[in-house]
């Protein structure tokens, strides 16, 4: 039952291995990436099919608290599927030109399942450490200056945002004397202090330069405009949502608080506000789609800070629609990148992107039947039942950002669908390589608008799980523990 | 499988086929006779026009544990005659010889049909909503597929319809707000819920819903000051499409606020909350707003010098008159609104085809450029004619009688104001349907005019039934009015004694039949007089003089442009400029602020952002 450490160590060590495995043979340069990706996708689905409940798994046999423990549960599964997934979307099959694209993805993707899957903060740490750098390669990765100068931007305040997330787990080591999750959320009560506290604002702060939280985000725009397209879809779709993966599961076992959610909320509502008008105000699709992006996931945030299941669901419902939708948009942005102005005719010279670009755009917005809706429907009645000031003008600054939304969407759309010179109309092209795999986010967006009611019923199933505290507890304290740590749970309990 | 589902399945092949076909020639006349089909699938569920109970879908869903259903009363049926008849009309027009000339100047005609197919299916979806949520996906779909009508010809109509969608998004979100508001209150979306504890809902919430959910559905109607987007949106979508839109699109906003606040939280809710520093209550302020609707763009109609323009400024006027009489809230009123909705939809939808018509004949609706078009285009004159006649709300066509409604339960229920207001709408709806008239269809002839025809059959016969239309059911509005008072029955709201003529009732009485036999023994008497004197000899309009000159083609006599200067110079335009001055200063904020937030991430380097942030959070947690 141990191999779903495979998920983590195999592309790791494929990554570290593929300068040599290059140095042999071209091909197999090629082909040795997604086959890696295919395995941790098996392993993850195997494991998808078995459980029937969390599981807690000690690596190595080393228990908690000291050794590495992983917790499998729907929802750290569900990511470490859906990594495999999009690496494999999003793999640079075209590329030529030696393996360091490959071997930095590869890097991504184990130290992203580690991320994931990981139940202490000491190894979500290191892996995030290892997330950080394999994504500052690849932002760098078309080596252009714009590229080089935005990824230093990236690279300094995600240096600094470290920091200080270290700053925040040392902290709450000063206080709980652990690193391991279920161990903290049992002496929980220790945190809620101004110390414990401090230490989560620190860890979101931190860990936030990821999940594009506001206002360290200065670093999207810049990136995700320079980078070529896959990568953005990369970071933008995923590698967000992992970095607030981490802040779910500490909010879930320790920060139930109203404090904690309402710092969640506050920056939530600030990141909406903020993405949205910056959108509006963008004369170039990737920069809009970067700063959307921002917003959305402020709009992530409020979800999460929603307390109990209904919260849960909405977040990881905007979560999910936004991991499918925004790669789908960046996609587009290869040739459609410059100026809004000049893509009069788009629709013409490429019709299925068009559509496409429609189909995201509409499902942004929340227009149903359409998932995105759903996930928006599920927001709006989570604030309402939450029923506190604070929640209120939260919705309205929701429902205030959507109608922005929907303006600066749809005035791109019209742009695209408007008559335009025909001499323009190859540049306008898209390239069938990203059109394909747009066309495969579009037509993954369509099959869960076909299949809603069972995905809602998996939806709260996984919801109500996650947002269940005894029960992430229970599962790691599952295994043999020592003996000083089983005094703590006897005490506790 | 119920009749209800039979109807909706009708919609959706009708949907998919003009869809798969949209390129084929002969798709028009295929959707023409799919939308035929859909009215008599509707036909069959004729028992709703007269008191039937409602009709369930057999399709339910559930999704994230909210069931969504669908079904048909009354009410829903008398709105869905009206929309497949409209489509219908649309349709049939749109199908023939209109349809080659459209595709001659670059249009897609059978986008044309598609888009009507979408809005009608969707407008059904809306009208079947057997829930709070359904109502909302149905909402939603209306707005987004009219866009898809409203922006189809391109050029300066994608301005307009970008403005559209953003007013409807804003009202969308207004409605969903109220929508989680009451699933707050009632723990559901259903109608049944609603309507059962609505009793015990605070005045504040109240308060709060009927504004959320009269802006947003007011939205839709162009209630004022939400109204800016309709005209332009309506009137520069293809000519059936304008003719489609303008007869039905906003009545969908009625028709979900008939639901919600009249029919499910009940009007004597509003009647009993006063407004604060005034001696209104939510109501009356509500018909205030109603009678404003009437007058600014009514007379803001009478400014325009594009005919599909001026129409469409009307549409927004005659809403006005339709939630004033469902606002009065008395037999007479309610009935007068309703009925308003199907009469007003058979004027519009026959002006539009009509200028439409012009348009296809002399490629303007320029009302400057037009002219004596009566002596080519008889047929198409006489369409008009009975259009503006019942649009003006004079006997003895349809209109008059939905307005002599208003009008009378305003006086009953003792609100002069209010109808001196909707009389003021009145006089600007008949001084602008007579420049309407009068600059396309009488005076002088231009000479590049000289030469056309009047439309051919497959045009003529759309309007010509909807001008028998206008005209029968001003003859015998009880035809009508037994649909209407079904609507009323289901609705929970007072019903109206009616007989073929019109109404009988301590109230008022007004026999259609008789003012009509009056009216034609008058104009008989008339001819009379006028075919027994001398024989008159017909001229060309240049063989004639004026001022002891002979009139060439060079002499421009048809008074038309700068039409009603003094009346204008009265009015000024300060109203609407204060609209626009409104959006426009919501525009500047929304530009200054976004464009603050992107220099602000320029300005500063990133890692000052995450210190401060840092900072502050600290303080909150430990300060």
């Amino acid at each position: 039952m141990n191999n779903i450490a495979f998920n983590v160590a195999l592309p790791l060590l494929t990554a570290f291995l593929l300068p040599i495995i290059s140095s042999g043979s071209k091909s197999a340069t090629r082909f040795v990436g997604p086959f890696v990706l295919l395995a941790m996708l098996w392993f993850a689905l195997a494991y998808f099919n078995v459980l029937q409940h969390p599981v807690a798994i000690a690596l190595g046999g080393f228990l908690p608290p000291l050794g590495i423990s992983f917790h499998l549960d729907n929802l750290s599964l569900l990511m470490a599927a859906l990594i495999p997934l999009m690496m494999l979307l999003l793999w640079p099959y075209n590329n030529r030109e030696g393996f360091r694209e490959e071997s930095l993805l590869l890097l991504l993707a184990g130290a992203a399942s580690g991320l994931a899957l990981s139940g202490d903060l000491f190894n979500i740490y290191v892996f995030y450490e290892l997330l950080s750098v394999a994504s500052f390669g690849l932002a760098a990765a078309n080596r252009t200056a714009a590229a080089f100068a935005a990824t230093f931007r990236y690279v300094i305040i995600s240096g600094l945002g470290t920091v200080l997330a270290l700053t925040g787990i040392a902290l709450i080591y000063t206080q709980t004397g652990t690193l391991n999750l279920a161990h903290i959320g049992l002496l929980a009560s220790q945190l809620n202090n101004p110390v414990g506290l401090s230490a989560f604002a620190l860890i979101v702060i931190g860990i936030g330069v990821k999940a594009e939280i506001f206002p360290v985000n200065g670093w999207v725009p810049e990136v995700y405009s320079t980078a070529s397209p896959r990568i953005s879809a990369l970071l933008a779709g995923l590698i967000s949502k992992l970095a607030v993966l981490v802040i779910i599961r500490l909010l879930v076992v320790a920060y139930q608080g109203s404090q904690a959610l309402t710092l969640l909320l506050v920056l939530g509502m600030l990141g909406i506000i903020w993405g949205e008008l910056s959108a509006w105000h963008s004369k170039d699709l990737k920069r809009m789609f970067s700063f959307s992006s921002i917003g959305q996931l402020g709009m992530v945030l409020v979800a999460f800070s929603i307390p109990g299941d209904a919260g849960m669901a909405a977040g990881i419902a905007m979560m999910l629609h936004h991991l499918v939708v925004k790669p789908g948009m960046f996609l587009l942005t290869e040739n459609w990148n410059g100026p809004i102005k000049k893509l009069k005719g788009a629709a013409t010279s490429s019709p299925l992107a068009a559509f496409l670009f429609m189909l995201f755009a509409l499902s942004m917005i929340g227009v149903p039947p359409l998932p995105g809706f759903w996930a928006k429907l599920l927001l709006v009645t989570g604030l309402v039942e939450a029923n506190a000031p604070l929640y209120i003008i939260a919705l309205v600054v929701l429902l205030t950002a959507t109608v922005i939304e929907a303006h600066y969407l749809m005035s791109t759309a019209l742009k695209i669908f408007s008559r335009g010179k025909k001499k323009h109309f190859k540049k306008l092209l898209q390239t069938p390589f990203n059109l394909t795999i747009a066309t495969i986010f579009g037509a993954v967006l369509l099959a869960a608008l076909f299949t809603l009611t069972p995905l809602g019923n998996k939806l709260n199933q996984i919801a109500t799980e996650s947002s269940d505290r005894s029960l992430y507890i229970k599962t790691t304290l599952s295994l043999k523990l020592p003996p000083q740590v089983k005094q703590q749970v006897s005490k506790v309990q | 499988m119920t009749t209800l589902d039979t109807l909706l399945l009708f919609s959706l092949l009708t949907v998919l086929v003009s869809g798969l076909g949209v390129r084929l020639k002969m798709i028009g006349w295929v959707s023409a006779i799919m939308f035929a089909a859909q009215f008599v699938a509707l036909l069959f569920m004729g028992g709703l026009g007269y008191g039937g109970s409602a009709i369930e879908s057999s399709v339910s869903l559930t999704i994230l544990n909210q069931p969504l259903s669908w079904r048909f009363d009354s009410l829903s049926w008398f709105f869905a005659l009206i929309t497949i008849g409209s489509a219908l009309a649309s349709s049939i027009f749109a199908a023939g010889i209109w349809a080659k000339k459209f595709h001659k100047h670059d249009g897609k005609p059978g986008l044309l049909q598609f888009a009507i197919a979408l809005n009608v299916f969707t407008m059904l979806l809306l009208l079947a909503s057997g829930d709070l949520l359904s109502l909302f996906v149905g909402w939603e779909l209306v707005s987004w597929a009219s866009l898809l009508l409203m922006v189809m010809a391109g050029g300066s109509s994608s301005q307009w319809g970008l403005r559209y969608i953003v007013y409807a998004t804003a009202g969308a979100m207004a409605v969903l707000a109220g929508i989680g508001l009451i699933y707050h209150l009632t723990g559901s979306f259903s109608y049944a819920d609603l309507a059962n504890t609505a009793a015990t809902f605070s005045s504040t919430n109240i308060v709060i819903l009927s504004l959320l959910f009269i802006a947003g559905f007011g939205v839709k109607m162009g209630l004022l000051p939400f109204h800016l987007w309709q005209a332009g949106a309506y009137a520069e979508a293809p000519g059936p499409g304008s003719a489609f839109l303008g007869a039905i699109s906003s009545r969908m906003g009625l028709y979900a606020m008939l639901v919600v606040v009249i029919q499910l939280i009940g009007l004597a809710r509003l009647i009993a909350i006063e407004i604060p520093f005034s001696f209104l209550s939510l109501r009356d302020m509500l018909m205030w707003v109603a009678a404003f609707t009437i007058i600014f763009p009514t007379f803001t109609a009478l400014r325009q010098n594009d005919a599909r323009h001026l129409l469409a400024w009307h549409g927004i006027g005659q809403g006005g008159y339709m939630m004033m009489g469902i606002l009065v809230l008395n037999p007479l009123g309610s009935a007068g609104g309703l009925l308003h909705v199907f009469n007003y939809a058979s004027n519009q939808a026959a002006l539009f085809l009509a200028i439409s018509a012009v348009v296809y004949r002399t490629h303007t609706a320029d009302l400057n450029r037009l002219g004596g078009l009566v002596t080519r285009m008889p047929l198409t004159f006489v369409v008009l004619l009975v259009g503006i006649i019942g649009l003006a709300g004079i006997p003895p066509m349809n209109g008059f009688v939905s307005k002599w409604l208003i009008y009378r339960s305003l006086i009953v229920e003792g609100m002069p104001l209010l109808f001196v207001a909707t009389v003021i709408g009145t006089l600007g709806t008949i001084l602008s349907v007579y420049k309407l008239i009068h600059n396309t269809f009488l005076g002088q002839l231009r000479l590049e005019h000289e030469h056309i025809r009047e439309v051919p059959w497959s045009m003529l016969a759309p309007m010509l039934v909807l001008a028998s239309v206008v005209f029968m059911t001003g003859f015998m509005p009880g035809l009508v009015l037994d649909w209407v008072v079904s609507a009323q029955a289901a609705l929970g709201i007072p019903q109206l004694a009616h007989t073929l003529g019109g109404v009988e009732s301590a109230t008022g009485n007004l026999d259609m039949i008789w003012i009509t036999l009056v009216l034609f023994g008058g104009f008989g008497v008339g001819a009379l007089l006028f075919y027994s004197g001398n024989k008159a000899k017909r001229v060309h309009q240049l063989d004639n003089y004026a001022g002891g000159h002979f009139l060439t083609a060079d002499d421009r006599y048809h008074y038309s442009n700068n039409f009603y200067a003094g009346l204008m110079h009265h009015i000024g335009s300060w109203y609407r400029g204060t609209f626009k001055w409104l959006e426009s200063s919501i525009i500047s904020i929304v530009s200054l602020l976004s464009g603050s937030t992107q220099r602000l991430f320029h300005s500063f380097h990133p890692a000052l952002f995450l210190l401060i942030a840092a900072t502050l959070s600290l303080y909150f947690f430990v300060g």
